[in-house]
């Protein structure tokens, strides 16, 4: 054995310990596999199916319902692919015991929570909002004649980000919570079609919950991303602050949690 | 290594209870440095708990630990800069190959140069023979390979405490072999900690020995001491002539302790207790030479370890805290 003198130590400290490779393996196990064409398939697929059937399959076409139906896909659908593949991120790791192998080599365990959220937040950037995101546009701005304006297009995938980060950061807290992945994917899903009847209930929270993100309430202009798609102003900034301050808490629980966790 | 070395690692009183079940109790251990340390004890005993312990991956609920004079809880990524590691059951990534498992691996301990790293990477999937599948998905592998990647993996930073949880217990016996014949040539460059039930391994590989049983510990000691029978020992005499005279002879030596005798092919073969084995080596033999007896056989009584494993484990006469 001739000692590690031939090495560069690694230097991180404290939470950052570990992070640099344990998110160049998050980023590889969504770049270097099949994940990420698998997913830029899918989205590309229903985004470019559903507006090509409004566009070229009805004579009576209105650009402005295919913008809001392009919105409601591109923020619902992904955020119910958002959760399946994040409830794997923690409990199935736990599950399969890999993350106690991980966390038996100098990795801290914030850098663990965080590697996956910065690594499936990119992927999911990039495959579900992103690459469907440029087929909409391309195909939006065909149908209308002329492109879409990017001051209104692109906050509003700013918006629809948003929204499936919300899921993303509440998978991955409910995966430190719980150690089965019933209670995982049921919560977060039940969490996502309930919100409907909660607002229902109480108007108020509308404010502070991520459904008018993307999908109206009543009528058109109670959803944030496709106003914004419409060039009409926003019913109000207040969700998008609140789904923030939600997506902040979320994983500062996660941390917290994980912290604590037996292996 | 002097005398003054600090141990690698120390518990003092350390306890883990899991929900009202108490898994570790008021575990005191020394582990001195470059010895190969065995730690036996049936299913349930608390080995996986205590490396667990010096791992940081639980808590102990009393009680504290050190290693490499770290805290176990303070000082746990630090500890774990310097340790290997193989689970007793070891799981990686699925979709990764060997090569790519040993490169994540050796990643949380060398930044680069990349080509040291690939160079350790080969050592180590050559040590464990698995150059020929190293680029194949884990997924593949069987459970002996699996079982070999975890020892390159463990070693892949050249640890300096390398802890081992049932090293053995999946492979075949070459295999088996293969991981004491490494463990052996460790012993130069590093400690090695590991919990087996394969009473043989240890016998064949550990100078030190702990035996724990239900979470406590009920025998430790270098292996020669355990298997001589503790701190006394045990002396096997084969003699004729005037063998009660000579008895009387012996038995009125402040040391012995207890001789029973018995007939073994027309001699008496006695077993002579002793409390201090160094005067018995000094003089016993000399008492009965100089005697009215010709004594045919004269050796210390050695234990096979299961014996001492199977007495301290019901409570018998090894057990020292």
């Amino acid at each position: 054995m001739s000692g590690n003198s031939a090495f560069v130590m690694v230097t991180e400290r404290g939470w950052r310990r570990g992070l640099g490779n344990l998110l160049r393996s998050e980023f590889a196990a969504w770049w270097k596999t099949r994940q990420w064409w698998i997913q830029c398939l899918i989205w590309g697929a229903v985004i470019g199916f559903m507006l090509g059937a409004m566009i070229f399959g009805s004579p009576d076409f209105d650009p402005e319902e295919a913008i809001f139906v392009y919105a409601i896909f591109a923020g619902m659908f992904p955020a119910v692919a958002v959760v399946i593949i994040m409830q794997d991120a923690i409990v199935g790791e736990r599950q399969q015991g890999t993350a106690a192998w991980v966390l038996s080599k100098p990795a801290s365990r914030p850098a663990f929570i965080l590697s996956k959220l910065a690594a499936n937040s990119v992927g999911v950037l990039a495959t579900m909002v992103v690459f469907p995101g440029v087929i909409a546009y391309a195909m939006l701005s065909y149908a209308d004649g002329a492109p879409l304006a990017l001051t209104r297009f692109l906050p509003a995938l700013g918006v629809i980000f948003l929204n499936h980060l919300f899921y993303l950061a509440l998978t991955l807290m409910l995966g430190t919570l719980f150690r089965g992945r019933g209670p995982v994917i049921g919560l977060s899903l039940g969490f996502l079609f309930m919100q409907q009847y909660l607002v229902g209930l109480l108007p108020i929270l509308k404010f502070v919950l991520p459904w008018t993100l993307v999908i109206p309430l009543n009528n058109q202009n109670d959803a944030i991303a496709p106003a914004l798609l419409t060039g009409q102003p926003p019913y109000s900034l207040i969700p998008i602050a609140a789904v923030a301050v939600e997506i902040l808490v979320f994983v500062w629980i996660a941390l917290i949690r994980f912290e604590r966790e037996e292996f | 290594m002097t005398e003054a070395s600090p141990p690698v690692v120390e518990t003092r009183g350390l306890t883990k209870t899991y929900k009202g079940v108490q898994a570790l109790q008021d575990l005191n251990l020394v582990v001195q440095r470059n010895s190969i340390f065995g730690f036996l004890g049936p299913n349930g005993a608390g080995k996986t708990t205590t490396i667990k312990l010096l791992l940081g991956l639980i808590r102990p609920t009393a009680g504290t630990a050190s290693v490499f004079g770290l805290d176990i809880i303070g000082a746990s990524v630090d500890i774990r800069a310097r340790v290997g590691y193989l689970p007793q059951e070891p799981h990686f990534y699925e979709h990764m190959t060997a090569r790519q498992t040993l490169d994540f691996a050796a990643r949380f301990f060398f930044q680069g140069p990349r080509k040291a790293i690939d160079e350790r990477v080969e050592e180590m999937l050559t040590l464990v023979d698995l150059e020929k599948k190293a680029d194949r998905p884990i997924r593949s592998f069987s459970g002996g390979e699996r079982q070999r990647l975890g020892i390159a993996q463990a070693q892949v930073n050249y640890p300096d405490l390398l802890i081992l949880d049932e090293p053995a217990a999946s492979l075949d016996p070459i295999g088996r072999r293969d991981v004491l014949e490494v463990m052996s040539r460790l012993r130069k460059h590093t400690t090695v900690f590991y919990s087996t039930h394969i009473l043989d391994d240890v016998q064949r590989v550990s100078d030190t020995v702990v035996i724990l049983n239900r979470g406590r510990l009920v025998a430790q000691g270098p292996i020669e001491e355990l298997l001589a029978g503790g701190e006394g020992g045990v002396y096997l005499v084969h003699l004729r002539g005037d063998t009660e005279a000579a008895r009387r002879q012996v038995q009125a030596l402040p040391w012995v302790t207890r001789i029973t005798s018995g007939e073994h092919a027309g001699e008496m073969a006695w077993q002579v207790s002793v409390s201090d084995p160094r005067a018995a080596e000094d003089q016993l033999l000399k008492l009965l030479v100089n005697g009215p007896v010709v004594v045919t056989e004269f050796r210390r009584k050695l234990y096979e370890l299961e014996d001492i494993f199977l007495q301290v484990v019901e409570g018998g006469p090894h057990v020292r805290q």
